[in-house]
């Protein structure tokens, strides 16, 4: 027998195949909407900007961006230069390797729905093909509609693209890169990126 | 190491004062978590949810685990199975050598410590780079973590500083934790550019889908994946949940047991290899279907790793994780030492508890854990020669109410003698932290008729 069939052949000695899923779980209803979020993003470490309207979104970004790369070079995933336009920014260019985004000081990304309950949002890889360049950077934008924003986890999980799973990853961002590891001191930028802003831009 | 509980505990912490700040460093957590689980209503209802998905994932391992195989392999991930520890560590040392691996970045995987990956890697010349700041700093000392979540939870601001004086170069009697972990981020970020494969664990896998569910904080575990051409996943085959609807129930609960966080910073699925990369899967026994076959000890493999029982236990509080000489320490390391790892130390573990249940009461999938303390207290030899005698004789003195009369009165004449003021008191360690109280001086059933006596005039 090889090791999967020990394994299996364990288990199925083991099991009676009898205890039942519980079914969907339905959360209670709790605070959403933008506000909601941006309160509890605060909370997490990340930075609210907006509700910006499209014409407002992009000079604002275009602030931010600059303010924050301090000079360094800023890349925009082409899901998200595709919202707000041009800007500061290059777009992430298609092939090459991963490492080459090591040197990003901004990185602008499209979230595709934010939760309020405990501020993520996610990154789908259809907008994130680039999976490094989130991580690598100094510092990270993410932009969401504010209609995407929903009350629970739940909601959150259920509310993903049916093809979500088909681009290699989603990744639920919840604050800047934190570790308290040291004494318990809070430390932002432990491994990627220093600071996260959330700007929302009504679509 | 050393060989008793309470040696090892003082190894660390070696005085009441380090004692003292470890306890409140650990308590720390329990009161965020405390805090977190205020702000969620349906709190119980929740960790009922999340009980209820792991008593029947459990016993349905083997569909499921055949569920997910196949549809990770849809996906494009290689999944192989290891019936043990050495069989893990061949896998994974094979992928790694038919690759030429030289350097391997590692994010947290309590399974991986469980197994001694590092060694067997090390062994091998493979460098193998924790890269979670804890682990980094506990791998730089050579020693094992001693938190689930906060592996140098044991380790003060100055030690680091110094350690990573030490092997790092960084300046001497530096201390401050945003400095040293800028120096860390710095040091661990070349060997993430430089590394040839990454390893994980995984907090969850959906068998629905052949996802993998990977949780962190410092986005260690993201870059790992994201970066060298290879990721390596190892997992317990006790980490399936059904579908993707099942994960938020667990997700809700983790952060907020663990950190007090409402999730944690970055919570990444994956399905499927990036384009530019493989994905391995290795599933691993390692004693859990011996765990799985017991009625008694099942549901503690339905522990999703939070550390809530280690935070409010009182002994762990006081004692450290090495104390328990397990690659998992508090409470739930104590259940799962007996089985899924048949060490000698498991029999003492069972006794690393006062059985107060403040563990069951904090567990987010609700293992009965001090329930299942006493349970293999009962079933593993943990009693001494002098124990097992005080016991029979005790049995046999509360056998007669004669007998029993006659104990009480030759306890009652011996008290004065017993208690710390007794050198060469077998009980002496136990005794070094307690007193005695003062007996009553007159014996329970004279003080009964007596008061019982006064209540019928």
């Amino acid at each position: 027998m090889n090791d999967r069939e020990i394994v299996l052949a364990r288990i199925r000695n083991a099991v009676l195949h009898k205890e039942r899923h519980p079914g969907a779980y339905r959360a209670p209803d709790g605070p959403g909407g933008w506000d909601a979020f941006a309160d509890r993003l605060t909370s997490v470490g990340g930075e609210p900007a907006g509700p910006y309207s499209p014409s407002a979104a992009g000079p604002a970004l275009r602030l931010r961006a600059t303010e924050l790369a301090d000079g360094g070079r800023i890349v925009a995933e082409a899901s998200a230069a595709a919202e707000v336009g041009h800007g500061p920014w290059d777009v992430a260019p298609s092939g090459g390797l991963p490492h080459a985004f090591a040197d990003v000081a901004v990185a602008i990304v499209r979230g595709e729905i934010a939760c309020a309950e405990n501020g993520a949002v996610a990154v789908c890889g259809a907008d994130a093909p680039h999976r490094a360049l989130a991580v690598l950077c100094r510092h990270l934008i993410l932009v969401v509609d504010p209609k995407r924003v929903v009350t629970s986890f739940h909601d959150a999980f259920d509310g993903l693209p049916a093809n979500a799973l088909d681009h290699h990853h989603v990744t639920w961002i919840s604050g800047p890169s934190k570790t308290a590891d040291i004494e318990q001191s809070l430390v932002f930028g432990a491994h990627g990126p220093l600071t996260l802003d959330v700007f929302a831009i009504e679509r | 190491m050393s060989a008793r509980f309470d040696e090892r505990a003082r190894e660390v912490l070696p005085d009441d004062a380090r004692v003292e700040w470890h306890d409140t460093a650990v308590f720390d957590l329990r009161r965020r978590r405390d805090l977190a689980v205020a702000e969620v209503p349906d709190w119980e209802a929740l960790r009922g949810q999340a009980a209820a998905i792991k008593a029947h994932v459990l016993d349905h391992l083997d569909t499921l685990l055949v569920q997910f195989e196949e549809a990770a392999r849809a996906a494009g991930a290689r999944v192989h199975w290891a019936a043990d520890a050495k069989s893990a560590n061949q896998i994974v040392s094979e992928l790694l050598a038919a690759r030429d691996v030289h350097k391997v970045v590692k994010s947290k995987s309590m399974l991986t410590e469980e197994c001694g990956l590092n060694d067997a890697l090390e062994g091998r010349g493979i460098e193998v780079v924790d890269t979670d700041l804890g682990e980094r700093i506990v791998q730089l000392a050579n020693e094992p973590p001693s938190h689930l979540i906060v592996p140098a939870i044991h380790w003060s601001r100055h030690e680091v500083g110094e350690l990573f004086h030490r092997t790092m170069g960084t300046p001497a009697g530096e201390s401050d934790p945003e400095r040293l972990t800028r120096l860390a981020r710095a040091d661990l970020r070349k060997h993430f550019l430089e590394a040839d494969a990454a390893i994980t664990g995984a907090n969850f896998a959906v068998a629905e889908t052949g996802s993998l569910v990977v949780v962190t904080n410092e986005g260690n575990a993201d870059l790992g994946m994201s970066l060298p051409g290879l990721h390596i996943a190892c997992m317990g085959i006790e980490k399936l949940v059904p579908s993707m609807s099942d994960l938020p129930v667990f997700l809700r609960l983790l952060a907020r047991s663990a950190t007090g966080q409402p999730v944690s910073v970055y919570t990444s699925m994956v399905t499927g290899p990036r384009a530019d990369a493989e994905l391995h899967i290795v599933l691993v026994d390692n004693g859990r279907t011996e765990l799985l076959a017991s009625d008694a000890h099942k549901r503690a493999l339905g522990c999703i790793r939070c550390g809530a029982c280690l935070n409010t236990c009182p002994v762990y509080r006081r004692a450290g994780g090495h104390a328990y000489d397990q690659p998992i320490p508090g409470p739930i390391g104590a259940v799962l030492a007996p089985g899924v790892r048949a060490k000698q130390g498991g029999a003492e573990l069972a006794h690393a508890s006062s059985l107060c249940g403040s563990c069951t009461a904090v567990c987010p999938v609700g293992i009965n854990l001090h329930d299942q303390l006493l349970t293999w207290r009962g079933e593993v030899r943990t009693a001494g020669p002098g124990e097992r005698i005080a016991t029979r004789m005790a049995a046999w003195a509360m056998g007669s109410a004669r007998r029993f009369d006659l104990a009480g009165r030759a306890a009652r004449s011996v008290w004065g003698l017993l208690g710390r003021r007794f050198r060469g008191n077998p009980a002496e360690p136990w005794l070094s932290s307690r007193e005695l109280p003062a007996h009553p001086g007159e014996r329970f059933r004279d003080q009964w008729r007596e008061r019982r006596g006064s209540a019928d005039e």
